[in-house]
C-alpha cells in the first residue's frame, strides 16, 4: 500500500483576491494531487486571521480589484513575518498579479497612490498612464525550456530585483513591464506572474512542479521520481 | 425646435425608414447619423417623455421586457428598446422610431448600458433609475465593479429628483449616499438569526463603511442577500417590496410571493426572479396594483431573454447565453432544477464580444453538474481545450464526455444524443454561430432577436 501524502494550501485572501478565476489554481492542484494520491486540503486565510508558516505546504495569492487590494495591503503587514518565514523555509508560493505586487516593495495604484507591499521580495511596481497590457501571452522558461501560455491584463509595470529570475522570457505579449522581456519572477520556491487567474489550468506542468517541490519539502526522505515521470495534459 | 434638431431628426427618421424598408435592420446607424448632425439631439427627442432607465450588469434586457409588460396594464404605448441596443446611438434610434402620440405624456422604458447612463441624463431627466446588480463582467472591457457603479452614479447625479429603484440585496447599491428618493426590493424568505459568509470566489463582499467582510442572514446568490456588518452595524436597507416565499422552481418557470401576492413567470433562474421583482417594483411605483402585475406576468407573451427553446429533430434544446461567472452559476443553478435526464453542451469562444479572457470559467460551479441527471457532455468552440479541461477538473466522467471543437458538427450530433432534453451553454459568438447553423437547417428563423 502506497504511503498516504497530505498537502495543505493556504488560499491567501481567497475571498478578496480572486478577481480572475484564481481559484482555478487550487482546483488544478487538487486535480493532480488526486492523480498522485495526495490529499490536498485548502483553506482561505483572510483579514484578521493568522497565517502560520508551519501549517502550510503551498500558498496561493491571487489578484484583486483596486479597492480590495488596498484593504489587503494593510492587513497583510500583520502576516509579513510568517510569510517571510514560509518563503525562507522553501514553502511553495504562487502569486498572481496583485499578489505578485504585494510581495514586493510597493506598487502604485490606478489613482497614483503608493501602496506598500511587504518587501519579502525585491521587485517594485510602477504605473503606466492610460494604458493596460491586455492580451494573450506566451513565454519561455530559460531553465526548463518549457513554454507557458496565459492571458495578461495589468496596468502595473513591475521591475524585478537582482535575486529574482523571470518565470519566463516573453515570446509574445508584454510581460512585467513591456521593456525587459521578463515575465513574472522566481525566487526560492515562489512563482510570481501576471498571467491571469488560473495560470495552472493552462500550464499543468507548473502545477506538477509545485506539487513535487511541496512533497519533497514535506517528505524529504521519500522518492518522488514516479510523479516526475507523470504526463500532464495539454490544456491549452 | 431648432433647425439643426429638425434636420437631424429628419435625417435620422429617413435613414431608419430606409434601413427597415429595404435592408431589414439597422438599430444604431440612424442614431449615428442623427447625433452627427445634432450631438444634443436627445434633449429634443426625449423632452416630452417620462423616462425609466434600467441598468446594471445582468438582467437589463429581461427586466426591461417584463417592466413594459407590467406597464401595459395601464399605459397604452410604452416606448422601449427591446433588442438591447442600449448605447447612446441605439437610444437615439429608439426615440426616432417612436410613433407620434400627442394625446398624453408618453412613457419610455429604456435599457441603458452602464457607461451610457450619463450620456442620456446629460439631456434627459428620467423619473426613475432601476439598478439590477453589478457583477464582474468581461473585465477586459468594463473594469472593476466599483468603476462600473461609479459610471452609473455619475449619470444619476445629473437627475437628483429621480427615484432609484434598486436591488436591496446588493450591498453596492447602499454604498453611496444619494439625495434621490429610493425604493428597494429583495428577498425576505429566511430566518433572521442565521450568520453566514459568502463563498470565497464572490466579489463585492467588503463592507463599504468599514471595509470588513460582510456577513449574511441569507444569500440568494453571489453577494446578494440580507447582508450585515458585525463590525460597524451597516446592513441591508428596509425593503419596500419583499419576496417572502419561493414556490416551485423549474428551468422554465418560477413561482413566488411578493408583498402577499402570488406571482409566476414563465422563465427559470433565481436571477430572473430578481428581474421580475424589479419590474413589479417599477409597476407599483407607476400605479400598477400587485394583482395587475400578476396578470401581466402571466400574459404568455414571449419576452426576449438570453435563453430560448428550439426543437431540433424532436429534441428539446434550450440555448442559453453565458458571459460572466455570476450569470454562469445562475444558469447552472437553473438547470439543476431539471428532473428529467438531459445532455449538456458547453461552447466557449474568446472573441471580443465573448470577452477575450476565459479565466471566468474557473469561477463557474461546474462541479455541481455531477449531481445532475446528465447522460452526455459535449464541449466545443474555439477555446474547447479550456472548457474541456474545466469539466475534467470538475470530475465529469470521461466516458460520457465528447470533445467536438466544430460547432457545425455539434449541431449534427444533437439528434443522436441519448436524451430528449438538451441544455446548451454558449458564449456570445458561439451562440451566433450556432443560431446561424440552426437557421440554415430550418430549426429557427435567423438573426439574434
Amino acid at each position: 500500500m502506497a504511503k498516504k501524502y497530505t498537502l495543505n494550501i493556504a488560499h491567501l485572501y481567497g475571498d478578496l483576491m480572486n478577481t480572475y478565476g484564481d481559484l482555478g489554481n487550487i482546483l488544478v492542484l487538487k486535480y493532480y494531487g488526486k492523480k498522485m494520491g495526495i490529499d490536498v486540503q485548502s483553506n482561505v486565510v483572510s483579514l484578521d486571521e493568522d497565517f502560520k508558516a508551519a501549517d502550510y505546504d503551498i500558498a496561493v495569492f491571487g489578484g484583486g480589484q483596486d479597492f480590495e487590494q488596498t484593504i489587503v495591503s494593510k492587513d497583510i503587514q500583520t502576516k509579513k513575518d510568517e510569510i517571510k518565514k514560509f518563503i525562507d523555509s522553501n514553502g511553495c508560493l504562487l502569486a498572481i498579479c496583485g499578489g505578485f505586487q504585494l510581495l514586493g516593495k510597493y506598487y502604485i495604484d490606478a489613482k497614483g497612490d503608493k501602496i506598500p507591499g511587504i518587501g519579502v521580495m525585491d521587485h517594485y511596481t510602477e504605473q503606466q498612464h492610460d494604458n493596460r497590457f491586455i492580451g494573450d501571452i506566451l513565454i519561455k522558461n530559460e531553465e526548463t525550456g518549457e513554454q507557458y501560455h496565459g492571458f495578461e491584463n495589468h496596468q502595473g509595470v513591475t521591475y524585478t530585483g537582482s535575486d529574482e529570475r523571470p518565470l519566463g522570457d516573453v515570446e509574445q505579449g508584454y510581460g512585467n513591464n513591456g521593456k525587459d522581456k521578463a515575465e513574472g519572477a522566481i525566487y526560492k520556491n515562489v512563482y510570481c506572474t501576471y498571467f491571469h487567474g488560473p495560470i495552472l489550468a493552462r500550464n499543468n506542468i507548473i502545477a506538477k512542479h509545485i506539487l513535487i517541490k511541496a512533497l519533497k519539502r514535506r517528505y524529504p526522505n521519500d522518492d518522488f521520481s514516479q510523479f516526475e515521470k507523470m504526463k500532464v495534459e495539454k490544456a491549452y | 425646435m431648432s433647425l439643426r434638431s429638425e434636420l437631424a431628426t429628419f435625417a435620422g427618421k429617413s435613414s431608419y425608414w430606409f434601413l427597415h424598408t429595404f435592408m431589414h435592420g439597422g438599430s444604431s446607424l440612424p442614431g449615428k447619423i442623427t447625433t452627427a448632425i445634432d450631438p444634443e439631439i436627445l434633449k429634443h427627442l426625449g423632452k416630452n417623455y417620462d423616462v425609466v432607465v434600467i441598468t446594471g450588469t445582468n438582467g437589463k434586457t429581461l427586466t426591461t421586457a417584463l417592466t413594459v409588460q407590467v406597464l401595459k396594464q395601464k399605459y397604452e404605448n410604452v416606448l422601449t428598446n427591446p433588442s438591447g441596443s442600449n448605447m447612446e446611438q441605439g437610444l437615439v434610434t429608439t426615440f426616432l422610431k417612436a410613433k407620434n402620440n400627442k394625446s398624453k405624456r408618453p412613457l419610455a422604458v429604456l435599457e441603458v448600458d452602464e457607461a451610457n447612463v450619463i450620456k442620456l441624463t446629460k439631456y434627459i431627466k428620467p423619473i426613475a433609475f432601476v439598478c439590477t446588480n453589478i457583477f464582474r463582467d468581461q473585465m477586459d472591457r468594463y473594469g472593476e465593479i466599483y468603476t462600473t457603479y461609479k459610471k452609473i452614479i455619475d449619470g444619476i447625479k445629473l437627475a437628483p429628483k429621480a427615484t432609484i429603484i434598486a436591488n436591496g440585496d446588493a450591498p453596492i447599491f447602499n454604498s453611496v449616499d444619494l439625495p434621490n428618493p429610493k425604493i428597494y426590493y429583495g428577498f425576505k424568505n429566511h430566518d433572521d438569526e442565521n450568520d453566514i459568509k459568502a463563498e470565497p470566489n464572490t466579489d463585492g463582499i467588503l463592507c463599504p463603511k468599514c471595509q470588513n467582510i460582510l456577513h449574511y442572514r441569507y444569500i440568494s446568490y453571489a453577494n446578494l442577500g440580507n447582508y450585515f456588518c458585525p463590525h460597524c452595524g451597516f446592513k441591508r436597507p428596509v425593503l419596500n417590496h419583499e419576496l417572502t416565499k419561493l414556490g416551485q422552481l423549474t428551468p422554465n418557470s418560477s413561482q413566488f410571493i411578493v408583498d402577499g401576492q402570488e406571482l409566476s413567470i414563465g422563465i427559470g433562474g433565481v436571477y430572473n426572479i430578481y428581474n421580475a421583482l424589479a419590474a413589479y417594483s417599477v409597476g407599483r411605483f407607476l400605479g400598477i396594483e400587485a394583482k395587475e402585475a400578476a396578470t401581466a406576468f402571466q400574459s404568455n407573451e414571449r419576452v426576449f431573454g438570453r435563453q430560448e427553446q428550439i426543437n431540433v429533430e424532436g429534441k428539446d434544446v434550450t440555448l442559453i447565453l453565458v458571459k460572466n461567472p455570476v450569470g454562469l452559476n445562475q444558469v447552472i443553478d437553473m438547470i439543476s432544477k431539471e428532473q428529467e435526464d438531459f445532455s449538456f453542451i458547453g461552447l466557449l469562444n474568446a472573441n471580443y464580444a465573448d470577452g477575450i479572457d476565459t479565466s471566468w470559467i474557473w469561477d463557474g460551479e461546474f462541479e455541481r453538474l455531477n449531481q445532475m441527471p446528465i447522460k452526455k457532455f459535449i464541449t466545443g468552440g474555439e477555446r474547447y481545450r479550456d472548457i474541456t479541461f474545466r469539466l475534467k477538473v470538475a470530475g465529469v466522467d470521461e466516458k460520457l464526455h465528447e470533445v467536438e471543437p466544430d460547432l457545425e458538427k455539434v449541431v449534427k450530433d444533437i439528434p443522436n444524443l441519448p436524451t430528449k432534453k438538451v441544455y446548451i451553454l454558449a458564449t456570445y459568438t458561439a451562440m451566433l454561430q450556432l443560431r446561424k447553423d440552426f437557421a440554415e437547417k430550418g430549426y429557427i428563423k435567423g438573426g439574434m432577436e
